[in-house]
C-alpha cells in the first residue's frame, strides 16, 4: 500500500507491504540506521523517534498507520549541521557509553524538553525511564540532560552576543567536562 | 523480528470498522495502540489475514461530559491523556494513577485506553517467542493442549493484567460496545469472562467504542498500589485499585478491584460492609478487608515471581490502599 510522510522534514511516499513497521522503513529503506533496533518487544526504548513531536516506538509502529505523520529521528535533529546541545552533552559527559540506546535516549530526552524547558531530575528520571541502558550509565545519562539544560540556561545568559558559547566546554569523546575554555566549538557533525 | 503477513484495514468511521470485523473478524486483529498486539504478532501469537487499524477512526478519542453529568472516554484515548488530564486527575484521581503507572512515558503516548481494557491475558508459557513455547511445550492457550500452570486441568489461568480495569470497576464505569445492531452499554465488570483464553465477552462485530465514569463516583479518593519487577515499561503482577468515599452520614462507599492475579478483573464482594465493622473499632482494624481481598486473588505460577510472593503483595497493598483512603 502506498504510505506518505516527512521523515526529517523530507517528504517520502513509500509502497509498502502492509507488515513493514516503521523501523524497517528507517533502517532498510532510508538507510536512516541511527535508529535502533534493540528489544524488537517494545520494552527497551532503543528506537524511539518522534511522530509528530511525540515519542513513540518504531519497532511497534506500522509504517502505514504513519500516513501522512511527521517523523523525526536521531538524524533529523542537528540543525545547519550543528548537533543540538542534547547531543554534545551525551559527548561531552559520558551519556553515551557503548552508545547503543543513546539515539533512543536522546529522543526521549528531546521529546521531554520540547514539552518542558526546565524539568526537575525527578521529571527527567520520569521521562528517560522507559529507556534501556545496558551499561547501566544512567548516572552519566542524567548528568548529559542536565548538562545540555544548564547550557542552554548559560547561553540563554550570554544572550545573542555569543551564539557559540555554550559549545565552548564541548569537546569530543568521553569522561567528565574538562574546564571550560574560550576555544573553538569542535568541528560539526552529522 | 519480521510479522506474519495480513492484509491492513484503515476504516475513517466507525460503523465501516464494525462492517469489516463482523465480516472479518474471525480471521482477523483489530489494532489500537499496538503495543500489546504488535510483539505478539512477532510472537507467533496470532496470524490475522486481516488488521483494523481504529486510529484513523475520527471521533473516538477525547474526554466529555454527558448531559447527566457522567463522564465519557473515547476507547482511542491514549493512556498518556488519562494520567495528564487535569480535570480527570481532580475528578477521578484513582483512575489518573492506575494511567501513569502504565509500561513507560513512551509505551503511554501509543497505548490506548480500549486496547488496555481489550488487553490479551498474560503468561509465563504464552507471552515467548514461537521457538521458546516450542522449546518447552506448547500450551493449551496456544498450539498446545496442556496448562503448564495447572497440568492436568482444561482451564487457562493467564492473568488478565490491564491497570485501567481495576481503576474502573472500582468507579463503577460502564463501556459502549458498537455493533452490527447498533449500539449497547454493559457494566465493565460484564466485559470479562474469567476464562484466561478467551478474556472477552464481545459479541460478533463488536467494538468498545467508548467507556462512561457515572458522576456518582466523581471526587471519590483512591489508591493504586501496583506491584511489578520494574517501576516501568513491566506489567503489573500484582495491583489492585481502591476508591472510597465517606460518606456525610457517617457510611462508607467503597470498591476495590483486583489485576494480575486471576484471569479476569475482579471486583472483590463484600468490601463496604466489612469496612463498617472495621471502622467501629478504634483504631480501626483492616484485618477482616485484608483477607477479603486475599480471598479474592487468585495468583497461580503465570509469571517468574512466585505466587505465594504476589499474595502476600496484595494483602500489603489492600492494607497500604485502605489506610491512604481512610486517613
Amino acid at each position: 500500500m502506498t504510505t506518505a510522510f516527512t521523515v526529517n522534514g523530507q517528504p517520502r511516499r513509500l509502497e509498502l507491504d502492509p507488515a513493514t513497521l516503521l523501523l524497517e522503513v528507517l533502517r532498510e529503506h532510508l538507510r536512516l540506521t541511527g535508529t535502533k533496533c534493540g528489544c524488537d518487544d517494545s520494552s527497551c526504548g532503543a528506537c524511539t523517534v518522534l511522530v509528530n513531536g511525540q515519542p513513540a516506538l518504531a519497532c511497534t509502529l506500522l509504517a502505514a498507520v504513519c500516513d501522512g505523520a511527521r517523523i523525526t529521528t536521531i538524524e533529523g535533529i542537528a540543525a545547519d549541521g550543528r548537533l543540538t546541545a542534547l547531543q554534545r552533552a551525551f559527548g561531552r559527559m559520558g551519556g553515551a557509553q557503548c552508545g547503543f540506546c543513546t539515539p533512543g535516549m536522546v529522543m526521549a530526552a528531546k521529546a521531554l524538553l520540547d514539552d518542558n524547558p526546565d524539568p526537575s531530575d525527578g521529571e527527567i528520571q520520569a521521562a528517560l525511564s522507559g529507556n534501556i541502558c545496558r551499561c547501566t550509565g544512567y548516572v552519566q545519562i542524567l548528568a548529559s540532560v542536565r548538562a545540555a539544560l544548564a547550557e542552554a540556561a548559560g547561553a540563554a545568559a550570554a544572550g545573542a552576543a555569543q551564539p557559540d558559547a555554550a559549545a565552548a566546554g564541548g569537546r569530543r569523546g568521553f569522561g567528565p567536562a574538562p574546564p571550560r575554555q574560550a576555544t573553538k566549538p569542535p568541528a560539526a557533525h552529522g | 523480528m519480521p510479522l506474519p503477513a495480513f492484509q491492513l484495514h484503515r476504516p475513517r468511521e466507525l460503523a465501516e470498522a464494525v462492517a469489516l470485523w463482523a465480516e472479518r473478524g474471525a480471521a482477523g486483529k483489530l489494532l489500537a495502540g499496538g503495543t500489546d498486539l504488535i510483539p505478539s504478532l512477532k510472537q507467533g501469537l496470532f496470524a490475522p489475514d486481516h488488521l483494523i487499524d481504529l486510529g484513523a477512526i475520527a471521533g473516538m478519542t477525547g474526554i466529555s461530559r454527558a448531559a447527566n453529568g457522567d463522564w465519557l472516554i473515547g476507547a482511542m484515548t491514549r493512556i498518556h491523556e488519562l494520567a495528564e488530564d487535569p480535570t480527570l486527575g481532580r475528578e477521578f484521581p484513582l483512575l489518573a494513577a492506575a494511567a501513569a503507572q502504565i509500561a513507560s512515558p513512551v509505551l503511554r503516548r501509543m497505548g490506548t485506553l480500549g486496547g488496555n481494557l481489550c488487553l490479551d491475558t498474560r503468561c509465563l508459557w504464552y507471552n515467548q517467542s514461537y521457538l521458546w513455547r516450542q522449546s518447552c511445550g506448547f500450551c493449551l492457550k496456544k498450539d498446545g493442549s496442556v496448562c503448564h500452570v495447572a497440568p492436568g486441568g482444561r482451564r487457562c489461568w493467564a492473568a488478565f493484567s490491564a491497570d485501567t480495569a481495576p481503576a474502573l470497576l472500582a468507579l463503577d464505569a460502564g463501556v459502549e460496545l458498537a455493533g452490527p445492531a447498533g449500539a449497547r452499554w454493559l457494566p465493565l465488570a460484564d466485559l470479562y469472562s474469567g476464562a484466561g483464553d478467551h478474556p472477552l465477552r464481545l459479541g460478533r462485530g463488536e467494538i468498545l467504542s467508548r467507556v462512561r465514569l457515572p458522576a456518582a463516583a466523581a471526587g471519590m479518593r483512591g489508591s493504586y498500589q501496583k506491584f511489578r519487577i520494574r517501576n516501568s515499561i513491566d506489567y503489573p503482577l500484582a495491583a489492585l485499585a481502591l476508591a472510597l468515599r465517606r460518606e456525610a452520614t457517617g457510611g462508607v462507599t467503597a470498591r476495590l478491584a483486583l489485576t494480575a492475579l486471576n484471569p479476569a478483573p475482579v471486583l472483590v464482594a463484600g468490601l463496604e460492609r466489612c469496612l463498617a465493622a472495621a471502622l467501629a473499632a478504634d483504631p480501626p482494624d483492616l484485618t477482616a478487608a485484608v483477607q477479603l481481598v486475599n480471598r479474592a486473588a487468585k495468583p497461580l505460577s503465570t509469571s517468574t515471581v512466585p505466587s505465594d510472593y504476589r499474595r502476600d503483595m496484595v494483602q500489603l497493598q489492600a492494607r497500604r490502599a485502605l489506610e491512604a483512603c481512610l486517613a
